[in-house]
């Protein structure tokens, strides 16, 4: 149990830069989750902490040291590897009790340690099988055991669910949640699912080119993204952005996009010049349509033409022109609308994040 | 079989009746005539030397000469074994004579009995009684001697024998009253090579320790291995042993003829082909750059092993084969042949003044001497028994027990049929 | 079902011709050797074109064991055992150390790599005459410590006389019980942790029991020789070791080397988070691991040094009989003695011993591939 902080950390192979330098505090407990496309160095930060990668700046703490040029096995750190990385000639009990044996503690200790771990995770059955005669599910459960065994300061998951189909990893991660409730051991974890992230994470952060974009909690990230890149990356469907104007003639502020002008409601009002072109970014779950309109301010409300309708179960996605812009919908409810009819929509304005076209920064 | 016989019986036939077979008849004979032997390199050229005397008598024949090389004809000795089984002998193959021929070939009844060729060309009094005692068998003769080479020779050098005061001794109790001297003086008194040499030195050693009588009674099955002479051998075997140079086995013969050379060491027994490598290769005139004399106690005693040819029986042409034998056998073929090889010649009417002074002086002893066959290549004693003896050798040259060896000779004499 | 059956005989049509020659041409001449074996084909007369070959049952055989004349190939069997225990240990030894060494991935590994799988490449004759020339009396190895400022050596690799762990043929059945006795209580050391009862019950003492038993009442076991007869491990076959180590570790090492590069980059760092140092890792994880290849290098090794043939021929000859070895012994017995019985027996002991060694490796296998499915 530890809090890890990187000051600056960055990560060189030569010429090429992987990671710039990146600074973050993790709290004790605290489950956090990197995310990003493939290629961020959202692996390559996690193997760093773990000390299977050198540093080529900055620093690590992990508690109260500095572990820049402390031994991996010093670090107490356990890794969970997405190809789980179990010993294959070993059975689930060598697997999982080898780091204690390496570590000259004695068998009835470790015997002690295996068994606790394989309590906590149902492998009781399992404990004198090889890794080969163990399903997906049971593989990624033993390499959890081994990294529970040592009791580490600090937990690092490495994309571990992706190896397992989508019905398994929905089980699984709920598991992990809950492991993480019992053991409360700080823990990193990093994946490209979005939706692992939000569901995991106390804190995510989004990582791109090796750059931090945004640190927050899954609502945070979600409802304010800290520039385009977050916004489109975190959801699915993806934020729709515009590109329009922000005006603030006739007393109250507007942006126009294309043919329309959507209000800018009070506590969102940027500091900007009026002419001021800005990029409008609205939920797909911000839009409204059927008697949930009716629940919207009467300026909210607007008509759209549908294009294409698909229906989710409980939930519709729709594409809809509003005055020549395109945009996605998630709506609530089964609407059955036909393509080209025109029906009225509501926005929930006050969700509306506004970016700058040049930086892509959110403009608070 | 009973073809090949009638084909032989023809042949005699044929030269009762013409009386004089070869010139004449040669020189009509066509067709191939395939030698099979393992004489390349060295001693290729005194081959061909035959083979163009053969083409002369018989211009319309095409020689084949299919050699197989490896020292002693290891390689060739096993090429040949797969011919002959597989029923594709050639015509006339080199086989050392004696025993190493009668005890596989003649035994397997594989050969043709050369008698009448012998008594047509008038060898029987050409060679040395002896030496047609041991090329044949009660059943015939089996081969055409065409080199005469010595076992028994000691060699040294008459300038470094001269530089330590001492003489080549004639007795093993001269050798070993001189040995001693010369070993604190760190020479070794006698130069020893791989295995084989030790069997070499073993026949010259027996023959000293026996006596030629005895030494042929060995052979003939009237005296036994573990007699008491015949632990003597080994006893005196063991005691020459000791004044030999300890890393023998990874010495080739040359090797411990260079010691002599070289004076690191004073004595080497060996067969007379080290004076041609004396000769030709280090230089060295006889008589006056190198010396030899019989080995010690084998005065009066020549130990000899001959290269010979002989015919298969079934051989595809027989005739070209006979007239190849013939031209062996004759006095122009032999003194032809054997002042290149660098042996003497079987014949005792050969033309002595085209040898050197090694091979007159070996000529001279080969007409006056006891002749006895060698042990080491091949004369007295089958393939079967020289295989076993190297084990025995073996077993000696570890244990240096006398006893055991003689009992083990003994064994291994009967186990080939030797011994009764 | 047709379809089937049809498939059936053109799968039978394709195998026949290979099953024929197999038939006539591996397991027909094993027979044949066998049934040569049980003949007294031998001497003079073996050569004629039909030569008279009598049954006598297994008398060649009990020669070879006990006949006073075929010491040499009693010596050559000894050899054999030696020549395979050191070679495994050697070239197994060496190149997964090598191989180790490469896997930390040094400056110049490509080159290096060719350069320790090299000597593979050359044939045993040519290995053979460059190791006769380095290990002469007077040159190569024995001249190393001279350049260190030392004395040379004097040490006959070849042609050395001496002999170590003497044993006495005569009382060879003692000794193979003791061995079994002494197999028998390391395997049941190996066992103890796992299942304590049983190894006491089947393996501990049985084992202790029997070498008890013979070590009381060993006197009371038929002699094999009726006169003592002492073989060892002879010093001659050190230089004949080493030239066969050099040849083959860097075999060894690639079947290493290739192991080690096939595990996984994760199972490494798995490894060291889970505290093992570099020795623990090779030491608990990959070696471990390649335990597949360990074996097919132990087969492959054995079955080599039990054909050990040329490389001897060319470093000490074939009568040198302190470095012999039963394949030698074959070869000289049936082709330059004639001796075509005792040496067709001499190569069925050799085929059984080579037995020994893959049988229960191809069981194992073929157990394992059926358990795969």
């Amino acid at each position: 149990m530890a809090r890890v902080e990187l000051v600056n950390v960055s990560k060189r192979y030569g010429d090429v830069i992987i990671v710039p330098g990146a600074d973050l505090e993790i709290k004790d407990n605290e489950f956090i989750v990197f995310v990003g496309p493939s290629g961020c160095g959202k692996s390559t930060i996690l193997r760093m902490i773990a000390g299977l990668e050198p540093i080529s700046g900055g620093e690590i703490h992990i508690g109260d040291r500095v572990v820049n040029n402390v031994s991996p096995k010093s670090r107490n750190v356990a890794m969970v590897f997405q190809n789980y990385a179990l010993y294959p000639h070993m059975t689930v009990r060598d697997n999982m009790g080898f780091s204690l044996k390496m570590a000259k503690r004695s068998k009835s200790e470790i015997d002690e340690a295996v068994n606790r771990a394989a309590e906590v995770l149902e492998l009781g059955q399992l404990l004198d099988r090889k890794p080969s005669e163990l399903s997906g599910g049971q593989r990624q459960r033993v390499a959890m055991g081994r990294a529970i065994v040592r009791q580490p300061d600090v937990f690092l998951f490495d994309e571990p669910l992706s190896n397992l189909d989508a019905q398994l990893r929905t089980q699984m991660r709920r598991e992990l949640k809950k492991l993480h409730m019992k053991l409360a051991t700080t823990t990193i974890y990093v994946t490209h699912d979005q939706i692992e992230a939000m569901t995991l994470a106390s804190r995510i952060v989004i990582l791109k080119d090796g750059e931090i974009q945004q640190v927050g909690t899954p609502v945070e990230v979600f409802e304010k993204p800290a520039n385009v890149f977050v916004a489109q990356f975190i959801g699915n469907p993806p934020m729709n952005i515009l590109e329009g104007i922000f005006e603030t003639s006739g007393g109250s502020p507007v942006v126009r996009a294309g043919g329309s002008v959507f209000p800018v409601p009070e506590g969102r009002v940027p500091d900007l010049a009026g002419g001021a072109p800005v990029l409008v970014g609205l939920r797909p779950d911000s839009i409204k349509m059927g008697e949930n309109v009716e629940r919207l301010p009467k300026e909210w409300w607007c008509r759209g033409e549908v294009v294409v309708s698909e229906i989710l179960g409980g939930q519709s996605l729709l594409e809809i022109v509003v005055d020549d812009n395109e945009l996605i919908a998630e709506v609530e409810g089964r609407i059955e609308a036909q393509p080209g009819e025109t029906v009225p929509i509501g926005f929930e304005f006050d969700r509306m994040v506004l970016f700058d076209p040049e930086t892509t920064k959110a403009i608070s | 079989m009973k073809n090949s016989l009638a084909k032989l019986l023809f042949v005699v036939a044929a030269i009762a009746v013409f009386g004089a077979f070869p010139v004449q008849a040669a020189s009509n004979l066509s067709g191939d005539l395939e030698i099979f032997s393992w004489w390349a390199g060295d001693e290729g050229p005194a081959l061909e030397a035959l083979i163009d005397i053969y083409k002369k008598e018989n211009p319309n024949v095409k020689v084949i000469n299919a050699t197989v090389t490896g020292g002693s004809g290891v390689n060739a000795k096993s090429v040949l074994k797969t011919r002959m089984l597989g029923g594709n002998p050639p015509d006339s193959f080199q086989v050392h004579a004696g025993q190493e021929l009668i005890g596989t070939w003649v035994k397997a009844d594989r050969m043709e009995d050369l008698t009448p060729i012998f008594k047509a060309n008038g060898w029987m009094e050409a060679f040395p009684k002896g030496l047609i005692k041991l090329i044949g068998t009660d059943k015939g003769i089996w081969s055409v001697p065409v080199n005469i080479h010595r076992s028994n020779v000691m060699w040294f050098i008459p300038a470094n024998l001269k530089k330590w005061g001492i003489e080549a001794p004639r007795t093993w109790g001269e050798f070993f009253a001189v040995a001693d001297g010369l070993k604190a003086k760190g020479i070794v008194p006698l130069a020893l090579a791989q295995n084989w040499t030790a069997n070499h030195l073993w026949e010259s050693v027996a023959l000293a320790s026996l006596g030629a009588d005895k030494w042929d009674a060995l052979w003939a099955g009237d005296l036994a291995f573990d007699s008491p002479e015949g632990v003597k051998v080994w006893e005196l075997f063991g005691k020459v042993l000791k004044y030999t140079n300890t890393d023998a086995p990874s010495l080739s013969w040359q090797q411990a003829t260079d010691m002599v050379v070289d004076g690191r060491a004073a004595f080497n027994i060996m067969g007379d082909w080290a004076a041609g490598y004396m000769n030709t290769t280090k230089k060295l005139a006889p008589g006056t750059g190198f010396g030899w004399s019989a080995s010690p106690d084998t005065t009066g005693a020549f130990m000899f092993l001959a290269d010979s040819f002989c015919l298969p029986k079934g051989a595809p042409h027989r005739d070209n084969a006979v007239a190849w034998l013939e031209v062996l056998g004759s006095r122009e073929g032999s003194d032809t042949f054997n002042p290149i090889k660098g042996s003497i010649s079987a014949r005792l009417d050969s033309d002595l003044s085209k040898y050197n002074a090694y091979g007159q002086s070996a000529a001279t002893d080969f007409g006056k001497d006891h002749i006895v066959g060698s042990l080491a290549h091949g004369v007295t004693a089958n393939e079967g028994f020289m295989n076993d003896f190297a084990s025995v050798m073996e077993m000696f040259l570890k244990s240096k027990n006398a006893q055991a060896a003689a009992k083990a000779a003994q064994q291994i004499a009967v186990k080939n049929g030797i011994a009764k | 079902m047709r379809e089937v059956s049809r498939d059936r005989i053109k799968a039978f049509i394709t195998l026949l011709p290979s099953v024929v020659l197999i038939g006539v041409f591996v397991y027909g001449f094993i027979g044949n050797t066998v049934w040569i074996s049980m003949t007294d084909w031998r001497g003079g007369a073996a050569l004629s074109e039909n030569p008279v070959k009598n049954f006598i049952g297994m008398q060649n055989y009990v020669e070879l064991f006990s006949g006073f004349l075929d010491g040499r190939f009693r010596q050559d069997l000894v050899n054999a055992v030696y020549y395979s225990v050191l070679l495994l240990v050697g070239a197994v030894g060496i190149g997964m150390f090598i191989a180790i060494l490469l896997d930390r991935k040094p400056r110049g590994e490509d080159f290096l790599r060719t350069v320790f799988l090299y000597p593979m490449s050359l044939s045993f004759i040519v290995t053979g005459t460059i190791w006769r020339w380095l290990l002469a009396p007077q040159g190569g190895v024995n001249l190393l410590p001279t350049y260190l400022g030392g004395k040379a050596l004097d040490f006959q690799w070849l042609s050395s006389m001496k002999t170590v762990l003497l044993f006495d043929w005569q009382n060879l059945f003692p000794i193979l019980l003791y061995l079994a006795a002494f197999v028998l209580i390391l395997l049941g050391l190996g066992k103890l942790r796992r299942d304590p009862s049983r190894a006491f019950k089947h393996y501990l003492v049985p084992g202790v029991v029997l070498g008890a038993v013979v070590w009381l009442f060993g006197d009371l076991l038929p002699r094999a020789l009726f006169m003592e007869e002492e073989h060892g491990f002879n010093l001659a076959t050190l230089g004949i070791i080493l030239a066969t180590i050099w040849q083959y570790s860097g075999y060894t090492m690639a079947l290493y080397l290739a192991g080690f590069n096939g595990i996984s980059q994760d199972l490494m760092d798995a490894a060291r988070l889970d505290g093992a140092s570099d020795f623990d890792y090779y030491m608990h994880v990959a070696i471990p691991m390649l335990k597949p290849i360990t074996i097919s290098a132990v087969i492959i090794l054995s079955h080599i040094s039990l054909k050990m043939f040329d490389l001897i021929f060319a470093m000490t000859g074939p009568d040198n009989a302190a470095t012999g070895h039963p394949a030698l012994d074959m070869y000289l017995t049936t082709f330059r003695a004639n001796d075509f019985a005792k040496g067709a027996a001499i190569a069925i002991v050799l085929f059984l011993v080579a037995g020994t060694f893959i049988i229960p490796y191809l069981v194992t296998s073929y157990r394992q591939r059926r358990n795969a499915r």
